[in-house]
């Protein structure tokens, strides 16, 4: 196989869910000392991009986006340790830490989110449901996150989001960390006037509006 | 049908497993099967089938479905298991109409069979709006002077002392109690005590302040409607178990009640068909349930207004009402604000979907667009006619009427108009209706969908 053939087996796995095909690429291109990080990125993400796009059209959903993540990561667990063997790093969109606030126990919209960060290259830490707000600044802390997000679903967990800022702003730490907010009960003007950084309608407005964020930071 | 404590008993003996394994390793691939085992296929072209033998394979699928993978216990990590058998004598056994109010208002829910030409249930209220506490009394009173409404859902009031009430807090107790006395001295003011009310713990989150504010010193009765739900997907938890025991042993109406969420574990069309049937399945055996709330979502849009969700609607009741006769009230989630023609064709759209199916009528609820006070009296009344008109034409008849009304908000669905609230509309002292050029609009509206097929006739 060429190289260009085995980057598009490791996209092909990647759009056909297929863990095996996957694991057994990766392991062909570490033998033609392909440069793993090109596998990554011109083979296994231009999948992930695709299904992305897929996912955004609603022509797959939730259960695709976690296969799709899956095989992405069975190929990893190969090829990683020849990135860091050749001292490269695949370079991350960002850290981030995410869950849904105190009290609230939804899920769903937030793994969505989640996965779609993952999928857009962001290291993302899932605190789970019901999170303890100093969980998500401990987390933070630990991990050195770029961003924190916050998932409420019901009107009366939206208070969850705000103590959250509200910590950060105490221990001096409101300015480290983007904080985006979004969740079924969450709008623009509760965002607003809470001090969040940035508001996400759905997931893929999440990924788009976080990117820009960072980008923007770094600049 | 398998008694309550036997399905207590089931979260603690079924077997061991993650959440994250329950869906991966056995929801998602068995409905996946499921789907190609029965060859369920949505058509765009028929968001409102009339094919019996769909429904019933449908109907088949879900029990197949619901016998393979029970559903999930966050309590005990552990998967509820029920065999064919068990869940088809539930289904059997199911109330095909449930007995609702008091007095005058005493109201008998039923089944409707698809096509069936009879009147549906019409409730009215939307889903759980919030609301100021200053025009709560009025807005509620305008929907019980609702004449053909049988039931209310009643808003959501979480301000208390000019702070709004946190997730399970003190009050959040006292703000439900507060809504619920509202909600009932609104009605008797309407001059219709015994209307019942089928959300009334709307300011509850969780079973302590539901229990709280079902105390008979506040006004609610076992002859409402109290509402215990399944988190997506097919999650039974303690706290919706806890309202069961509670409910059951006062005799109350227990309104099982699901989210399906399209594009979430469900998938596309084909799944949320599946699963709206098996929830309300579970509805009937875990949640000891009376009638079903059914309301899918689209996950990203957040509507239930969705061509692919019309055709989920609509198969599901006929599937449900054909083979477990359960009443059933659909809430449309809508991406248009209150009182913009897009609300109105969406829910004209749903509404004829779900009464020609077997459904009854729950009011639509402006979603995307979502405004706190946003309940127009005059919006419900028409949400009223519109369902009184689907019940008087066949499903065949029907779809074409849907998909014309698609043609009028399908596109636009991304970015829906914002809506009026109700003090733009209406009095605040009074509660009447002081914006003409709202109520002429509602006139047009009328006419509009006379002219498209749907007879609707303007309330006395």
């Amino acid at each position: 196989m060429t190289e260009g053939e085995i980057l598009e087996k490791l996209k092909e796995a990647v759009l056909n869910f297929d863990e095996e095909l996957a694991e057994q690429t990766a392991r062909g291109a570490i033998k033609k000392d392909i440069d793993p990080l090109k596998a990554v990125e011109q083979g296994l993400v231009k999948g992930l991009d695709i299904i992305g796009e897929k996912y955004e059209n609603d022509i797959i959903f939730l259960p695709e986006l976690m296969m799709a993540a899956k095989t992405f990561q069975s190929a990893m667990k190969i090829l990683e340790p020849n990135i860091l063997e050749k001292g490269q790093e695949r370079v991350k969109k960002g850290i981030v830490v995410f869950g849904t606030v105190k009290g609230d126990i939804h899920k769903i919209g937030k793994d969505i989110v989640i996965l779609l960060l993952q999928i857009a290259g962001y290291e993302v830490h899932d605190l789970g449901e019901d999170v303890d707000l100093f969980s998500f600044i401990e987390n933070a802390k630990k991990v050195n996150t770029d961003a924190i997000g916050l998932s409420a679903l019901l009107t009366s967990t939206l208070s969850g989001q705000k103590d959250v800022i509200d910590v950060l702003l105490q221990n001096g730490l409101r300015d480290k960390y983007i904080v985006m907010v979004g969740g079924g009960a969450v709008t623009p003007e509760w965002a607003e006037t809470i001090g969040a950084d940035l508001y996400a309608e759905n997931a893929q407005i999440a990924v788009r509006k976080l990117t820009e964020t960072m980008e923007n930071k770094k600049k | 049908m398998l008694s309550f404590y036997e399905v207590i008993d089931r979260t603690l003996t079924g077997p061991l497993i993650s959440d994250q394994d329950y869906y991966l390793k056995i929801y998602v691939p068995e409905l996946n099967n499921i789907i190609q085992k029965y060859k369920i296929k949505y058509n765009p072209d028929t968001p409102l089938p009339s094919d019996n033998e769909l429904a019933d394979t449908v109907f088949e699928a879900a029990v197949d479905f619901f016998s393979r993978v029970g559903a999930y216990c966050p309590d005990t990590s552990r998967r509820l298991q029920f065999t064919k058998e068990e869940i088809l004598q539930a289904a059997s056994e199911a109330p095909s109409e449930s007995v609702f109010g008091e007095g005058l208002d005493r109201k008998i829910m039923r089944s409707r069979k698809p096509d069936e030409h009879t009147e549906p249930w019409y409730h009215c209220g939307g889903g759980i709006y919030t609301t100021s506490e200053s025009i709560f009394m009025n807005q509620v009173e305008g929907l019980a002077n609702i004449k053909k409404a049988n039931s209310l859902s009643i808003p959501s009031s979480i301000n208390l002392k000019g702070k709004d009430a946190r997730v399970r807090s003190p009050q959040e107790i006292l703000s439900t109690i507060k809504t619920v006395t509202m909600a009932r001295e609104a009605c008797r003011r309407a001059g219709r005590p015994g209307l019942p009310i089928l959300n009334g713990i709307s300011t509850a989150t969780g079973p302590i302040s539901m229990f709280a504010a079902s105390h008979p010193n506040f006004g609610l009765r076992p002859s409402d409607g109290f509402l215990v739900d399944s988190l997506a997907e097919l999650i039974v938890d303690f706290e919706a178990l806890d309202k069961v025991a509670f409910y059951t042993s006062i005799g109350a109406n227990i309104g099982s009640t699901s989210t399906p969420l399209f594009g979430g574990y469900n998938g596309g069309a084909e799944g949320n068909v599946i699963v709206t049937v098996v929830y309300n399945l579970l509805g009937i055996l875990v949640f000891r349930g009376t009638y079903h709330y059914n309301a899918p979502l689209h996950t990203k849009l957040k509507v239930s207004s969705t061509r692919p969700l019309l055709w989920v609607i609509a198969l599901a009741n006929q599937a449900l009402h054909r083979n477990a006769p359960y009443p059933t009230v659909n809430l449309p989630y809508l991406g248009g604000g209150a009182g913009t023609n897009f609300y109105y064709y969406e829910m004209a759209a749903y509404h004829t979907c779900v009464v020609t199916s077997g459904g009854n009528m729950l009011s639509g609820h402006p979603s995307t667009a979502v405004a706190p006070d946003s309940i127009l009296p005059l919006d419900h009344v028409l949400n009223v006619e519109v369902a009184e008109a689907a019940s008087k034409i066949t499903r065949k008849e029907a779809n074409l009427i849907v998909l014309k009304l698609l043609d009028k908000y399908e596109k636009q669905l991304k970015n829906p108009p914002e809506g009026l609230t109700y003090q733009e509309c209406y009095d605040v002292v009074t509660g009447k209706l002081t914006n003409a050029g709202y109520a002429r609009s509602i006139d047009r509206i009328r006419e509009e969908l006379r002219n498209i097929g749907l007879s609707v006739v303007k309330s006395t």
